[in-house]
Protein backbone atom coordinates (compact mmCIF):
# COMPACT_ATOMS: atom_id res chain seq x y z
CA UNK A 1 0.00 0.00 0.00
CA UNK A 2 1.31 3.46 -1.18
CA UNK A 3 2.70 5.64 1.58
CA UNK A 4 -0.58 8.29 1.25
CA UNK A 5 -3.33 5.96 1.37
CA UNK A 6 -1.37 4.74 4.59
CA UNK A 7 -1.32 8.42 6.03
CA UNK A 8 -4.77 8.46 5.45
CA UNK A 9 -5.83 5.58 7.21
CA UNK A 10 -3.61 6.19 10.22
CA UNK A 11 -5.79 9.67 10.21
CA UNK A 12 -8.29 8.37 10.72
CA UNK A 13 -7.75 5.51 12.62
CA UNK A 14 -6.27 7.76 14.81
CA UNK A 15 -9.28 10.26 14.79
CA UNK A 16 -12.17 7.46 15.39
CA UNK A 17 -12.72 6.62 19.07
CA UNK A 18 -12.09 2.64 19.41
CA UNK A 19 -16.12 1.95 20.07
CA UNK A 20 -16.77 3.03 16.61
CA UNK A 21 -13.77 1.06 14.98
CA UNK A 22 -15.79 -1.38 14.47
CA UNK A 23 -18.47 -0.41 12.66
CA UNK A 24 -16.60 1.83 10.26
CA UNK A 25 -14.13 -0.86 8.64
CA UNK A 26 -17.16 -2.98 8.64
CA UNK A 27 -18.52 -0.30 6.43
CA UNK A 28 -16.45 -0.11 3.98
CA UNK A 29 -16.76 -3.40 2.93
CA UNK A 30 -13.32 -4.56 1.72
CA UNK A 31 -12.37 -6.86 4.45
CA UNK A 32 -13.84 -10.98 4.42
CA UNK A 33 -15.53 -11.81 7.25
CA UNK A 34 -12.72 -13.96 8.80
CA UNK A 35 -10.55 -11.19 8.29
CA UNK A 36 -12.99 -8.77 9.90
CA UNK A 37 -13.30 -11.63 12.53
CA UNK A 38 -9.27 -11.83 13.24
CA UNK A 39 -8.90 -7.87 13.93
CA UNK A 40 -8.33 -7.41 17.95
CA UNK A 41 -9.89 -3.85 18.29
CA UNK A 42 -8.65 -3.66 21.71
CA UNK A 43 -5.00 -3.31 20.45
CA UNK A 44 -3.31 -0.42 20.96
CA UNK A 45 -3.72 1.75 17.40
CA UNK A 46 -0.57 2.12 15.87
CA UNK A 47 -0.94 -2.28 16.26
CA UNK A 48 -4.05 -2.38 14.78
CA UNK A 49 -3.10 -0.26 11.45
CA UNK A 50 -0.06 -2.14 10.94
CA UNK A 51 -2.59 -5.59 10.98
CA UNK A 52 -5.35 -3.65 9.07
CA UNK A 53 -3.06 -2.60 6.41
CA UNK A 54 -1.85 -6.25 6.11
CA UNK A 55 -4.93 -7.78 5.47
CA UNK A 56 -6.06 -4.84 2.84
CA UNK A 57 -6.41 -4.64 -0.85
CA UNK A 58 -5.97 -0.91 -1.88
CA UNK A 59 -8.47 -0.64 -4.86
CA UNK A 60 -11.15 -0.85 -2.67
CA UNK A 61 -9.85 1.37 -0.28
CA UNK A 62 -9.39 4.51 -1.71
CA UNK A 63 -13.30 4.95 -2.87
CA UNK A 64 -14.36 4.20 0.99
CA UNK A 65 -11.59 5.98 2.88
CA UNK A 66 -12.56 9.48 1.40
CA UNK A 67 -16.29 8.53 2.06
CA UNK A 68 -15.20 8.02 5.69
CA UNK A 69 -13.26 10.80 6.29
CA UNK A 70 -15.42 13.01 4.74
CA UNK A 71 -18.10 11.76 7.27
CA UNK A 72 -15.48 12.45 10.58
CA UNK A 73 -14.43 15.43 8.98
CA UNK A 74 -17.90 16.47 9.42
CA UNK A 75 -18.60 15.38 13.20
CA UNK A 76 -15.39 16.90 13.87
CA UNK A 77 -16.12 20.43 11.95
CA UNK A 78 -15.14 21.70 15.46
CA UNK A 79 -11.50 20.80 15.58
CA UNK A 80 -10.46 24.58 15.93
CA UNK A 81 -7.25 22.65 14.15
CA UNK A 82 -8.73 22.48 11.24
CA UNK A 83 -8.23 25.88 9.84
CA UNK A 84 -11.01 28.26 8.60
CA UNK A 85 -13.83 27.99 5.75
CA UNK A 86 -15.06 30.33 3.65
CA UNK A 87 -18.16 31.57 2.23
CA UNK A 88 -19.64 32.34 -1.59
CA UNK A 89 -22.66 33.07 -2.69
CA UNK A 90 -23.83 32.25 -6.79
CA UNK A 91 -25.97 34.11 -8.72
CA UNK A 92 -28.18 34.49 -11.32
CA UNK A 93 -29.27 31.23 -11.60
CA UNK A 94 -30.89 30.06 -14.82
CA UNK A 95 -33.99 28.51 -14.99
CA UNK A 96 -33.27 25.16 -14.64
CA UNK A 97 -31.39 25.71 -11.21
CA UNK A 98 -33.62 24.85 -8.88
CA UNK A 99 -34.11 21.30 -10.61
CA UNK A 100 -30.73 20.64 -10.00
CA UNK A 101 -30.46 17.08 -8.12
CA UNK A 102 -27.47 15.59 -6.18
CA UNK A 103 -26.58 13.00 -9.03
CA UNK A 104 -26.94 15.65 -12.01
CA UNK A 105 -24.97 17.95 -9.63
CA UNK A 106 -22.24 15.55 -8.81
CA UNK A 107 -21.57 14.03 -13.10
CA UNK A 108 -21.95 17.68 -14.13
CA UNK A 109 -19.00 18.71 -11.10
CA UNK A 110 -16.93 16.03 -11.60
CA UNK A 111 -17.02 16.37 -15.47
CA UNK A 112 -16.56 19.90 -15.49
CA UNK A 113 -13.71 19.73 -12.44
CA UNK A 114 -12.35 16.77 -14.62
CA UNK A 115 -12.27 18.47 -18.05
CA UNK A 116 -9.90 21.00 -16.41
CA UNK A 117 -7.79 19.63 -13.98
CA UNK A 118 -6.84 16.39 -15.57
CA UNK A 119 -5.50 14.21 -12.19
CA UNK A 120 -8.06 15.33 -9.80
CA UNK A 121 -9.85 13.00 -7.31
CA UNK A 122 -13.29 13.70 -6.63
CA UNK A 123 -15.68 12.19 -3.38
CA UNK A 124 -19.50 13.37 -2.54
CA UNK A 125 -21.77 12.70 -0.26
CA UNK A 126 -24.93 13.99 0.57
CA UNK A 127 -26.06 14.15 4.13
CA UNK A 128 -29.67 13.87 5.77
CA UNK A 129 -29.59 17.68 6.31
CA UNK A 130 -29.53 18.18 2.19
CA UNK A 131 -25.86 18.61 2.49
CA UNK A 132 -23.32 18.06 0.10
CA UNK A 133 -20.19 17.28 0.91
CA UNK A 134 -17.48 17.41 -1.79
CA UNK A 135 -13.70 16.73 -1.00
CA UNK A 136 -11.33 16.94 -3.66
CA UNK A 137 -7.92 15.91 -3.83
CA UNK A 138 -5.84 18.14 -6.15
CA UNK A 139 -3.10 16.64 -8.25
CA UNK A 140 -0.79 17.53 -11.39
CA UNK A 141 1.09 16.34 -14.41
CA UNK A 142 4.01 14.79 -12.37
CA UNK A 143 2.11 13.51 -9.04
CA UNK A 144 -0.71 11.72 -7.69
CA UNK A 145 -3.78 13.76 -6.23
CA UNK A 146 -2.62 14.62 -2.88
CA UNK A 147 -4.97 12.98 -0.56
CA UNK A 148 -3.47 14.66 2.79
CA UNK A 149 -4.35 18.27 1.51
CA UNK A 150 -7.82 18.07 0.59
CA UNK A 151 -10.28 20.60 -0.12
CA UNK A 152 -13.75 20.07 1.43
CA UNK A 153 -16.35 21.98 -0.17
CA UNK A 154 -20.13 21.81 1.32
CA UNK A 155 -23.33 23.03 -1.09
CA UNK A 156 -26.74 22.91 -0.29
CA UNK A 157 -28.52 22.26 -3.08
CA UNK A 158 -31.57 24.78 -2.67
CA UNK A 159 -29.58 27.42 -1.83
CA UNK A 160 -27.31 29.74 -3.22
CA UNK A 161 -24.35 29.60 -0.91
CA UNK A 162 -21.00 27.72 -1.05
CA UNK A 163 -18.84 27.03 2.22
CA UNK A 164 -15.14 26.11 0.62
CA UNK A 165 -12.22 25.24 3.27
CA UNK A 166 -8.60 24.52 2.06
CA UNK A 167 -8.19 25.70 -1.86
CA UNK A 168 -4.85 27.22 -3.47
CA UNK A 169 -5.12 29.84 -5.28
CA UNK A 170 -3.78 27.95 -8.41
CA UNK A 171 -6.90 25.74 -7.65
CA UNK A 172 -9.56 28.29 -6.99
CA UNK A 173 -10.85 29.25 -10.85
CA UNK A 174 -11.13 25.57 -11.85
CA UNK A 175 -13.46 25.03 -8.64
CA UNK A 176 -15.21 27.77 -9.24
CA UNK A 177 -15.86 27.28 -12.73
CA UNK A 178 -17.17 23.80 -12.27
CA UNK A 179 -19.45 24.88 -9.53
CA UNK A 180 -20.97 27.70 -11.21
CA UNK A 181 -21.83 24.69 -14.44
CA UNK A 182 -22.59 22.24 -12.08
CA UNK A 183 -25.07 24.48 -10.01
CA UNK A 184 -26.66 26.13 -13.31
CA UNK A 185 -25.67 29.81 -12.62
CA UNK A 186 -23.68 32.57 -14.35
CA UNK A 187 -21.35 33.81 -11.32
CA UNK A 188 -19.95 33.08 -8.56
CA UNK A 189 -18.61 35.62 -5.68
CA UNK A 190 -16.95 35.51 -2.37
CA UNK A 191 -19.38 36.45 0.99
CA UNK A 192 -16.65 38.25 3.07
CA UNK A 193 -17.52 35.83 5.95
CA UNK A 194 -15.20 33.03 7.09
CA UNK A 195 -15.21 31.27 10.59
CA UNK A 196 -13.52 27.98 11.58
CA UNK A 197 -16.87 26.82 12.66
CA UNK A 198 -19.32 25.72 9.45
CA UNK A 199 -22.58 25.81 11.48
CA UNK A 200 -22.18 29.27 12.24
CA UNK A 201 -21.86 30.59 9.18
CA UNK A 202 -24.26 27.96 7.81
CA UNK A 203 -26.54 29.54 9.97
CA UNK A 204 -25.62 33.06 9.82
CA UNK A 205 -25.98 32.98 6.04
CA UNK A 206 -29.65 31.39 6.38
CA UNK A 207 -30.95 32.95 8.98
CA UNK A 208 -31.70 29.83 10.95
CA UNK A 209 -30.71 31.51 14.71
CA UNK A 210 -33.49 32.93 16.58
CA UNK A 211 -33.74 37.03 15.04
CA UNK A 212 -37.31 37.61 16.16
CA UNK A 213 -37.36 40.11 18.84
CA UNK A 214 -40.17 39.96 21.35
CA UNK A 215 -40.68 42.86 23.71
CA UNK A 216 -39.22 41.93 26.80
CA UNK A 217 -41.04 42.92 29.43
CA UNK A 218 -39.60 40.96 31.66
CA UNK A 219 -35.63 39.97 31.19
CA UNK A 220 -34.27 39.42 34.75
CA UNK A 221 -37.12 37.67 36.14
CA UNK A 222 -37.00 38.82 40.17
CA UNK A 223 -39.92 36.99 42.16
CA UNK A 224 -39.21 38.53 45.12
CA UNK A 225 -41.07 41.52 45.75
CA UNK A 226 -38.72 42.99 47.94
CA UNK A 227 -36.23 43.45 45.46
CA UNK A 228 -36.52 46.26 42.94
CA UNK A 229 -34.78 47.84 40.35
CA UNK A 230 -33.90 51.28 39.51
CA UNK A 231 -32.77 51.03 36.20
CA UNK A 232 -35.34 48.64 34.95
CA UNK A 233 -36.48 50.89 32.07
CA UNK A 234 -33.03 51.69 30.65
CA UNK A 235 -31.93 48.10 31.19
CA UNK A 236 -34.46 46.84 28.69
CA UNK A 237 -34.04 49.70 26.60
CA UNK A 238 -30.79 48.25 26.26
CA UNK A 239 -31.28 44.64 26.22
CA UNK A 240 -33.63 45.48 23.12
CA UNK A 241 -31.26 47.41 20.92
CA UNK A 242 -28.96 44.60 21.61
CA UNK A 243 -30.94 42.03 20.16
CA UNK A 244 -32.21 44.52 17.12
CA UNK A 245 -28.95 44.42 16.26
CA UNK A 246 -27.66 41.32 17.21
CA UNK A 247 -30.46 38.49 17.74
CA UNK A 248 -31.51 36.81 20.88
CA UNK A 249 -30.56 33.36 21.93
CA UNK A 250 -28.04 31.78 20.91
CA UNK A 251 -25.78 33.44 18.03
CA UNK A 252 -23.81 31.78 15.66
CA UNK A 253 -20.22 31.66 16.76
CA UNK A 254 -17.72 33.68 14.63
CA UNK A 255 -14.48 34.46 15.88
CA UNK A 256 -13.56 37.72 14.08
CA UNK A 257 -14.45 40.88 12.47
CA UNK A 258 -12.22 42.48 10.30
CA UNK A 259 -12.28 46.19 9.54
CA UNK A 260 -9.67 47.26 6.51
CA UNK A 261 -10.04 51.03 6.64
CA UNK A 262 -9.04 52.92 3.87
CA UNK A 263 -9.62 56.25 4.65
CA UNK A 264 -8.04 59.67 5.46
CA UNK A 265 -6.60 60.65 8.16
CA UNK A 266 -8.73 63.22 10.13
CA UNK A 267 -7.25 63.95 13.45
CA UNK A 268 -7.18 67.43 15.59
CA UNK A 269 -3.32 68.52 16.71
CA UNK A 270 -1.68 69.83 13.70
CA UNK A 271 1.10 66.70 12.71
CA UNK A 272 2.41 65.43 9.66
CA UNK A 273 -0.32 62.30 9.49
CA UNK A 274 -3.10 65.30 8.71
CA UNK A 275 -1.25 67.21 5.43
CA UNK A 276 -0.72 64.04 3.05
CA UNK A 277 -3.24 63.66 0.77
CA UNK A 278 -2.59 59.55 0.85
CA UNK A 279 -4.69 57.13 2.61
CA UNK A 280 -3.95 56.17 5.75
CA UNK A 281 -4.44 51.91 5.45
CA UNK A 282 -5.23 50.16 8.86
CA UNK A 283 -7.09 47.12 10.00
CA UNK A 284 -9.28 47.16 12.95
CA UNK A 285 -9.58 43.35 14.23
CA UNK A 286 -12.36 42.26 16.85
CA UNK A 287 -11.75 39.08 18.00
CA UNK A 288 -13.38 36.97 20.57
CA UNK A 289 -14.23 32.72 20.73
CA UNK A 290 -17.98 34.48 19.93
CA UNK A 291 -17.37 38.06 18.52
CA UNK A 292 -21.47 38.13 18.38
CA UNK A 293 -21.86 37.28 21.82
CA UNK A 294 -19.47 39.92 23.28
CA UNK A 295 -20.64 42.48 21.29
CA UNK A 296 -24.04 41.89 22.23
CA UNK A 297 -22.69 41.77 25.75
CA UNK A 298 -21.34 45.13 25.59
CA UNK A 299 -24.19 46.78 24.16
CA UNK A 300 -26.95 45.28 26.53
CA UNK A 301 -24.63 46.10 30.06
CA UNK A 302 -24.21 49.55 28.91
CA UNK A 303 -20.42 49.33 28.13
CA UNK A 304 -20.98 50.39 24.21
CA UNK A 305 -23.11 53.79 23.87
CA UNK A 306 -26.21 53.49 21.55
CA UNK A 307 -27.64 53.19 19.19
CA UNK A 308 -25.44 50.23 17.75
CA UNK A 309 -23.43 51.52 14.84
CA UNK A 310 -24.41 49.86 11.94
CA UNK A 311 -20.61 48.62 10.92
CA UNK A 312 -21.19 46.19 14.00
CA UNK A 313 -25.04 45.30 13.11
CA UNK A 314 -24.17 45.02 9.02
CA UNK A 315 -22.14 41.88 10.62
CA UNK A 316 -25.63 39.90 10.83
CA UNK A 317 -27.53 42.54 8.37
CA UNK A 318 -25.37 41.23 5.97
CA UNK A 319 -23.89 37.96 6.94
CA UNK A 320 -20.52 39.01 6.72
CA UNK A 321 -17.34 39.57 8.35
CA UNK A 322 -14.86 41.21 6.50
CA UNK A 323 -15.79 45.37 5.83
CA UNK A 324 -13.32 47.80 3.97
CA UNK A 325 -14.32 51.31 4.53
CA UNK A 326 -13.51 53.92 2.15
CA UNK A 327 -14.14 57.60 2.29
CA UNK A 328 -16.79 57.52 0.28
CA UNK A 329 -19.50 55.33 1.24
CA UNK A 330 -19.70 57.83 4.43
CA UNK A 331 -17.53 59.74 7.08
CA UNK A 332 -16.38 56.66 8.63
CA UNK A 333 -13.69 57.12 11.20
CA UNK A 334 -12.36 54.78 13.87
CA UNK A 335 -13.90 56.86 16.36
CA UNK A 336 -17.55 55.38 15.50
CA UNK A 337 -16.69 52.50 16.69
CA UNK A 338 -17.29 51.76 20.34
CA UNK A 339 -14.44 51.53 22.70
CA UNK A 340 -13.26 48.31 23.78
CA UNK A 341 -13.78 47.06 27.07
CA UNK A 342 -10.91 47.92 29.68
CA UNK B 1 -28.46 68.58 41.22
CA UNK B 2 -30.75 66.68 43.36
CA UNK B 3 -29.17 64.92 46.14
CA UNK B 4 -30.43 61.48 48.06
CA UNK B 5 -31.21 62.20 51.19
CA UNK B 6 -31.10 59.92 54.21
CA UNK B 7 -34.24 61.65 56.46
CA UNK B 8 -36.16 62.99 53.96
CA UNK B 9 -39.02 60.45 54.29
CA UNK B 10 -40.50 58.80 57.17
CA UNK B 11 -39.51 55.17 57.84
CA UNK B 12 -41.73 52.28 58.11
CA UNK B 13 -41.86 49.87 60.71
CA UNK B 14 -39.63 47.03 61.39
CA UNK B 15 -38.27 47.78 57.66
CA UNK B 16 -34.58 48.59 56.29
CA UNK B 17 -34.05 49.40 52.95
CA UNK B 18 -31.01 48.93 51.39
CA UNK B 19 -29.48 50.02 47.59
CA UNK B 20 -26.71 48.47 46.05
CA UNK B 21 -24.99 50.29 43.69
CA UNK B 22 -23.18 48.12 40.44
CA UNK B 23 -21.66 49.18 37.28
CA UNK B 24 -21.96 45.73 36.12
CA UNK B 25 -25.22 44.44 37.67
CA UNK B 26 -24.16 41.01 38.07
CA UNK B 27 -22.94 40.46 42.04
CA UNK B 28 -25.75 42.62 43.19
CA UNK B 29 -28.08 40.27 41.97
CA UNK B 30 -27.02 37.18 44.02
CA UNK B 31 -26.26 39.62 46.85
CA UNK B 32 -30.16 40.43 47.07
CA UNK B 33 -31.53 37.28 46.77
CA UNK B 34 -28.97 36.54 49.73
CA UNK B 35 -29.77 38.82 51.89
CA UNK B 36 -33.92 38.40 51.46
CA UNK B 37 -33.22 35.04 52.24
CA UNK B 38 -31.28 34.91 54.95
CA UNK B 39 -33.49 37.89 57.29
CA UNK B 40 -36.43 36.35 58.42
CA UNK B 41 -37.45 39.20 61.43
CA UNK B 42 -37.41 42.03 59.97
CA UNK B 43 -38.61 43.36 56.35
CA UNK B 44 -35.78 43.65 53.97
CA UNK B 45 -36.00 46.05 50.84
CA UNK B 46 -33.10 45.95 48.25
CA UNK B 47 -33.26 47.80 45.82
CA UNK B 48 -30.67 47.76 42.65
CA UNK B 49 -28.94 50.20 41.01
CA UNK B 50 -26.16 51.12 38.43
CA UNK B 51 -25.21 54.32 39.26
CA UNK B 52 -26.17 57.69 41.04
CA UNK B 53 -28.10 59.91 40.52
CA UNK B 54 -31.48 57.12 40.82
CA UNK B 55 -33.69 58.15 38.42
CA UNK B 56 -36.65 60.48 39.13
CA UNK B 57 -39.60 58.64 38.06
CA UNK B 58 -38.98 56.23 41.24
CA UNK B 59 -38.73 59.44 44.09
CA UNK B 60 -42.26 58.93 44.61
CA UNK B 61 -42.03 55.58 45.22
CA UNK B 62 -39.02 55.34 46.52
CA UNK B 63 -38.77 54.24 50.18
CA UNK B 64 -36.03 55.82 52.47
CA UNK B 65 -33.12 53.80 51.99
CA UNK B 66 -31.05 53.10 55.18
CA UNK B 67 -27.81 52.05 53.56
CA UNK B 68 -25.91 53.17 50.38
CA UNK B 69 -23.54 49.80 49.78
CA UNK B 70 -21.02 50.76 46.22
CA UNK B 71 -19.82 47.27 44.74
CA UNK B 72 -16.34 48.14 43.15
CA UNK B 73 -15.36 44.96 41.04
CA UNK B 74 -11.60 45.59 40.83
CA UNK B 75 -11.67 43.74 37.57
CA UNK B 76 -12.94 47.07 35.68
CA UNK B 77 -11.84 50.31 36.16
CA UNK B 78 -15.19 51.65 35.05
CA UNK B 79 -16.60 49.81 37.74
CA UNK B 80 -14.28 52.31 40.11
CA UNK B 81 -14.85 55.35 38.04
CA UNK B 82 -18.87 54.44 38.29
CA UNK B 83 -18.39 54.84 41.97
CA UNK B 84 -16.56 57.81 42.64
CA UNK B 85 -18.82 59.91 40.45
CA UNK B 86 -21.77 58.26 41.97
CA UNK B 87 -20.01 59.78 45.42
CA UNK B 88 -21.14 63.47 44.27
CA UNK B 89 -24.78 62.68 43.96
CA UNK B 90 -25.36 61.62 47.82
CA UNK B 91 -25.98 63.96 50.23
CA UNK B 92 -23.27 64.20 52.82
CA UNK B 93 -25.41 62.56 55.81
CA UNK B 94 -25.04 59.64 54.23
CA UNK B 95 -21.32 59.28 55.28
CA UNK B 96 -22.21 58.87 58.93
CA UNK B 97 -22.68 56.03 58.86
CA UNK B 98 -25.04 54.86 55.93
CA UNK B 99 -22.56 53.84 53.40
CA UNK B 100 -20.49 50.75 52.82
CA UNK B 101 -17.71 49.76 50.13
CA UNK B 102 -18.07 45.94 48.74
CA UNK B 103 -14.93 44.82 47.08
CA UNK B 104 -14.90 41.74 44.62
CA UNK B 105 -11.80 40.04 43.24
CA UNK B 106 -9.31 41.05 45.49
CA UNK B 107 -7.37 38.35 45.82
CA UNK B 108 -7.18 37.85 42.15
CA UNK B 109 -4.06 38.14 40.61
CA UNK B 110 -4.41 40.00 38.00
CA UNK B 111 -5.39 42.71 39.86
CA UNK B 112 -2.74 45.69 40.00
CA UNK B 113 -2.44 46.55 44.15
CA UNK B 114 -3.24 50.10 43.22
CA UNK B 115 -6.78 49.85 42.35
CA UNK B 116 -7.41 48.67 45.91
CA UNK B 117 -5.43 50.81 48.13
CA UNK B 118 -7.28 53.72 45.84
CA UNK B 119 -10.72 52.36 46.66
CA UNK B 120 -9.56 51.78 50.37
CA UNK B 121 -8.30 55.80 50.17
CA UNK B 122 -11.55 56.98 48.97
CA UNK B 123 -13.28 55.05 51.44
CA UNK B 124 -10.95 56.32 54.07
CA UNK B 125 -11.44 59.85 52.97
CA UNK B 126 -14.95 59.40 53.36
CA UNK B 127 -14.80 57.73 56.89
CA UNK B 128 -16.69 54.38 55.49
CA UNK B 129 -16.06 50.53 55.69
CA UNK B 130 -14.60 48.35 53.29
CA UNK B 131 -15.90 44.37 53.05
CA UNK B 132 -14.10 42.00 50.79
CA UNK B 133 -16.50 39.89 49.43
CA UNK B 134 -16.18 36.42 47.54
CA UNK B 135 -18.37 36.47 44.94
CA UNK B 136 -18.02 33.15 42.78
CA UNK B 137 -18.89 30.78 45.44
CA UNK B 138 -22.40 30.61 47.57
CA UNK B 139 -20.66 30.27 50.96
CA UNK B 140 -19.08 33.66 49.67
CA UNK B 141 -21.76 35.65 48.95
CA UNK B 142 -23.76 34.02 52.08
CA UNK B 143 -21.03 35.61 54.22
CA UNK B 144 -21.09 39.14 52.66
CA UNK B 145 -24.69 38.92 52.96
CA UNK B 146 -24.47 38.13 56.60
CA UNK B 147 -22.38 41.10 56.84
CA UNK B 148 -24.18 43.82 54.83
CA UNK B 149 -27.12 42.70 56.67
CA UNK B 150 -25.30 43.42 60.35
CA UNK B 151 -24.88 46.77 59.10
CA UNK B 152 -28.28 47.03 57.89
CA UNK B 153 -29.28 46.60 61.22
CA UNK B 154 -27.25 49.03 62.91
CA UNK B 155 -27.90 51.88 60.41
CA UNK B 156 -31.80 51.47 60.00
CA UNK B 157 -31.96 51.47 64.03
CA UNK B 158 -33.00 47.85 64.07
CA UNK B 159 -30.24 46.80 66.48
CA UNK B 160 -31.08 45.62 69.89
CA UNK B 161 -28.07 47.14 71.47
CA UNK B 162 -28.14 50.45 71.70
CA UNK B 163 -25.71 51.48 68.59
CA UNK B 164 -25.85 54.08 66.47
CA UNK B 165 -24.48 54.07 62.82
CA UNK B 166 -22.02 56.55 63.73
CA UNK B 167 -20.55 54.92 66.34
CA UNK B 168 -20.45 51.55 64.55
CA UNK B 169 -18.90 53.29 61.05
CA UNK B 170 -16.11 55.20 63.47
CA UNK B 171 -15.36 51.42 65.10
CA UNK B 172 -15.39 50.29 61.36
CA UNK B 173 -14.09 52.79 58.68
CA UNK B 174 -11.44 51.49 56.55
CA UNK B 175 -8.03 53.18 57.15
CA UNK B 176 -5.05 53.36 54.75
CA UNK B 177 -1.39 53.29 56.50
CA UNK B 178 -0.86 57.31 55.87
CA UNK B 179 -3.40 57.66 57.98
CA UNK B 180 -2.41 55.79 61.02
CA UNK B 181 0.97 57.37 61.09
CA UNK B 182 -0.45 60.63 61.42
CA UNK B 183 -3.07 59.27 64.04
Amino acid sequence: MDEQARSILQRIIKKTPSKRLETIIRSWNCLSEDQLHSLNYSQPKWLFLENLVSRCEVRLFNGNVTKTEIKLYKNHIHNPNQGTWHACQLFQAEDDALSVHFTQFRESFIAHLEDVVQHVSVGMKKLEDGAIWVRIAWGDNFRKPNHLKPTYLVHYLQSSYVFIHNVTPKHRPFLYQALVLATRHVSIKECHLSSRSLTAMRDLLMKQYQQVVFLVLNIFPNTDPNIEREHAESSEGRHQMACEAFGCGVLPKLETAVYKLETRYRGNSNNTLNDGDELFRGVVKFSSKNILESLRHCVSTGMAEGPVTPLLSSITQKGRNYFVITDKVSGATASQTPAPKA
Amino acid sequence: MALLTPYSKIPELNTATLLLVENEEQFQCRLADAIVQREKDVNVNVRLARKLPLPVENGETRPRIDLVVFIVNLLSEQSFLVVENSLNHLSSDYFLGKVCFVVTSARCGAVSQERLLSVRKLAASHRCPVICAEHQTDDGVTMAATRLLTILKVSAGLSPMPTTALYMSTLTRCTVPSDLDED
